[in-house]
């Protein structure tokens, strides 16, 4: 089968009465489980698994990769409605999705991340498409070296992300980096930092801190000073005015298209290599967009682009995501092994046979991607509206209902009412380091890089020595991140120069 | 004194009828007990990982034999311990059951690790569903072609493994200390399948997995089997030295191949069915007979070897068998699995 007739047999296939109703129900499911906060694409994909026993191949795939699709989409939405990340792949959004709110133009934000997260996906799975002859080689590329280089890479954007005092973020992402140290080295098999209890054993669960960090902060931020969630407009937008808010969002995604795709960009590379994940990539994704605008002063307060440039990368991360783990079957994160398991009940094998003779499924793949993301845009946009009247409900009633949510998100994860204490306590955190002008973000970059920094260092030094860096790729990257550290510190020190004679 | 010899005549009677009909009654009390109730059903682990999936192609057919309804509930941690241990400390009515990963939880058992509450020889198992065959493979860029060559082409190897103590790793350095294999176990990968990506990009040559986990591998030309842990090749293995094999020729032959012979019985546990100890006798023999009727029902095994999953069922007695003589080793083939274990070898 050439590529071109798998792409026509994948297109109908895909299509088809048999398939789309599974495609379409996929694509729902995923936006709501988005939409819960704690309920991320891994969970999304492990109920999903429960379902395909039953189901043919097509229908199952387009239904699993359908939710999987839109879980960003729906995390979206109450990144910017309700400052709750829905997924870790939202955290970014956080940065400028809840100040847009807050200025009354939670529409705009909101139409801007759907149309972004669709176009980020639709980038990533042609990008996909246009892999598939090379996939193999390309993957191969990136060994425990480079992943590590890269993560270093990834880390120092924290300092973008701080221009304004670049040592309290440093000193966030350092401290996010030993908290990923709780819990049993995989290496060594001691117990770090568990003070005896087997629970934090395991170590931190990601999605407990992300809920503790910024979503039970922002409610004792919202009970200490009443009022309702969009700070500024207490009185709630129209129907009419938001729905014309998010046509205009969805146009400036599309005006700034050429954003867009320097972060979708972003989104597939780093989603090609395993292990990093979809949190770093929307984060260095907003670092990019921040540090390529020119009125990057405005970011963190509020700027479109900061939310166009996470979303678009977030959904990008899919593409890059499948495309390794269907060049070899081994999947490179905890989504894609249960959306492996997946293949193989439904009776399909992937690797190079996949790509020989399945090539058809693969487009069904591909194509569940981009309408999945498409239908979620579309749905998402009916959700808005009654979602976001919710933001002008004043404080009393918002943070117990709000609260009772992120708990049970909390425990939904592991079934552990101590990852609902973890929460609770980063929520402390978060909100002291609020108060205290420290970057959260900084922070959850540091925790989630952490495990690659740590595991991939290990393996190079063991497999390749100390003088790793001096490989090709690995060289050529940490002279991008040598110069782009010089050139940060530099213009801090440069801008503070230009302020003081005044 | 007609009266207490009635009494005790009724007595008798009653007592005689109740001992004769007592066992039948006992077997008709755990059929009615589990028609139409719950059975908790845990895995160890994710859904979609190989225990969840094992389970829920079984749990039909044993639902079909108990009566009973069966909820599966994931308990994934501590690499499979945690749920291990919920099933050890579950109320023992006969109404929990789970999976669990034999072999891990034997190594973790040996080497007194944290949190290892359980004691593996006291479960009630109902059976095994597989003890998955163990093999060595070597990557097609290594040029290795055979075990020979392994051994006589004059480089230390680079064996990967995941964690310590994981059974990648306790095979690589068990057969790597008995058979005096120069190889360098590399340990840390976070799962098998990244051993696999740096096979493919030459970081590492060789690595220790199950049988089923190798034939994509294989198929796709990427990997080939040098050596294998089973007494008997059959099937694929033919032709391919086992860890026996080589054992012989070496000096010391017969302590070598004990030692061997404990590790098998290591691997020989398996993925098995366990119920916590103290569950009733009649409700266990229940169990044990669903689930054997379950694993040899015709229409299961056609649907596993259907999915590729292999199958080599053992009783429940068996199990508890397997499971002793896997935990009772002699103290000094202990000692090396420990230290083997803890990483200080």
């Amino acid at each position: 089968m050439t590529i071109f007739e798998g792409m026509a047999s994948g297109f109908f296939q895909s299509t088809s009465l048999a398939v789309f109703p599974y495609l379409f129900a996929g694509s729902i499911f995923g936006l709501i489980i988005g939409v819960i906060p704690g309920l991320s694409g891994h969970f999304a994909m492990a109920m999903a698994v429960t379902f395909l026993y039953t189901m043919e191949p097509a229908a199952g795939i387009a239904f699993i990769l359908a939710a999987h699709a839109t879980v960003a989409q729906g995390g979206g939405l109450t990144a910017i409605l309700f400052s709750t990340p829905g997924t870790g792949q939202n955290a970014a959004t956080l940065l400028d999705g809840p100040p847009m709110r807050d200025k009354g133009e939670a529409g705009i934000a909101v139409g801007a991340a759907m149309a972004s997260c669709f176009l980020g996906a639709t980038f990533g799975a042609i990008v996909l498409a246009l892999l598939i002859p090379v996939l193999r080689e390309v993957v191969l590329f990136f060994g425990p070296p480079e992943v590590f280089v890269l993560a270093f890479l990834a880390l120092t954007f924290v300092a973008v992300l701080g221009k304004e005092d670049m040592t309290r973020s440093l000193i966030a992402a350092l401290l996010g980096m030993l908290l990923a140290m709780v819990g049993v080295d995989n290496v060594t098999n001691t117990f770090r930092f568990t003070m005896g209890s087997e629970r934090l054993a395991d170590g931190l669960q990601l999605v407990p801190v992300i809920l503790g960090l910024f979503a039970v902060a922002e409610m004792i931020d919202l009970w200490v000073r009443g009022g309702t969630l969009a700070k500024d407009v207490p009185t709630a937008l129209s129907a009419k005015e938001t729905q014309k808010q998010i046509f205009k969002g969805i146009g400036l995604a599309f005006k700034n298209w050429w954003l867009v795709m320097r972060c979708s960009a972003i989104g597939t590379g780093m989603g090609l290599i395993p292990g990093l994940g979809s949190a770093p990539a929307s984060f260095v994704a907003y670092g990019h967009a921040k540090q390529s605008s020119p009125d990057r002063d405005t970011f963190g307060k509020g700027n479109v682009k900061g939310v166009i440039g996470p979303e678009a990368a977030n959904d990008a991360v899919e593409g890059g995501a499948l495309a390794s783990t269907l060049a070899f079957g081994i999947p490179g994160s905890s989504s894609m092994a249960i959306l492996l398991s997946g293949l193989f009940i439904l009776g399909l094998e992937t690797g190079p046979r996949m790509l020989n003779q399945n090539v058809d499924i693969v487009f069904v793949m591909i194509f569940t991607i981009i309408f999945g993301n498409l239908i979620g845009t579309i749905i998402g946009m009916f959700l808005v509206n009654p979602l976001s009247r919710a933001t002008s409900i004043r404080a009393s009633v918002m943070v117990p209902v709000l609260m009772s949510v992120i708990a049970t998100g909390a425990f939904a994860g592991e079934r552990a009412i101590f990852d609902i204490g973890i929460a609770i306590v980063f929520g402390i955190l978060g909100y002291a380091m609020k108060v205290l002008n420290y970057s959260r973000a900084a922070l959850l970059i540091g925790f989630v890089l952490g495990f690659a920094v740590e595991k991939n260092l290990y393996l190079a030094l063991l497999l390749d020595g100390p003088l790793f860096v001096m490989q090709p790729i690995p060289l050529g990257l940490m002279t991008v991140t040598i110069i782009f550290l010089g050139w940060n510190i530099y213009t801090i020190f440069r801008d503070r120069r230009r302020v003081i004679p005044k | 004194m007609r009266r207490t010899f009635l009494k005790s005549a009724t007595a008798a009677v009653v007592a005689i009828t109740t001992l004769g009909f007592g066992t039948t009654v006992a077997a008709q009390d755990a059929a009615e007990f589990y028609k139409d109730n719950v059975i908790k059903w845990i895995v160890p682990y994710d859904p979609g990982g190989g225990y969840d999936e094992y389970s829920r192609i079984i749990i039909p057919y044993f639902e079909r034999y108990t009566g009973a309804r069966v909820d599966i509930v994931n308990l994934p941690g501590s690499g499979g311990m945690k749920g291990a241990v919920e099933i050890f400390n579950s109320p023992a009515d006969g109404l929990t059951v789970g999976i669990i990963n034999g072999s891990a939880m034997v190594t973790n058992q040996l080497a007194e690790i944290e949190g290892a509450t359980y004691k593996v020889g006291d479960y009630n198992y109902l059976g095994r569903i597989v003890a998955d065959k163990r093999v060595m493979v070597a990557s097609e860029s290594s040029g290795i072609t055979s075990f020979e060559d392994l051994m006589n082409n004059g480089t230390t190897e680079i064996m990967g493994a995941t964690g310590l103590g994981g059974s990648t790793y306790v095979d690589a350095v068990i057969t790597g200390e008995v058979l005096a294999i120069d190889q360098r176990v590399v340990h840390g990968f976070d799962r098998s399948g990244d051993i696999r990506t740096a096979m493919l990009r030459g970081d590492v040559q060789t690595m220790w997995g199950s049988l089923g986990s190798a034939l994509s591998g294989i198929e796709d030309g990427d990997l080939k089997i040098i050596l294998h842990g089973e007494k008997v090749a059959t099937g694929m293995l033919e032709g391919i030295p086992s860890i026996y094999d080589i054992a012989m020729t070496m000096d010391d032959g017969e302590k070598r191949v004990k030692i061997l012979e404990s590790w098998e019985a290591l691997s020989a546990v398996g993925r098995p069915v366990a119920a916590p100890p103290g569950i009733p006798e009649d409700r266990l023999a229940f169990l044990r007979e669903a689930f054997a009727q379950a694993m040899n029902d015709p229409e299961f095994v056609a649907s596993s070897l259907e999915s590729d999953r292999e199958l080599s069922f053992a009783t429940g007695e068996d199990m508890s068998r397997i499971a002793k003589s896997a935990t009772e080793l002699e103290p000094d083939v202990t000692e090396l699995f420990v230290k083997a274990i803890r990483g200080e070898i």
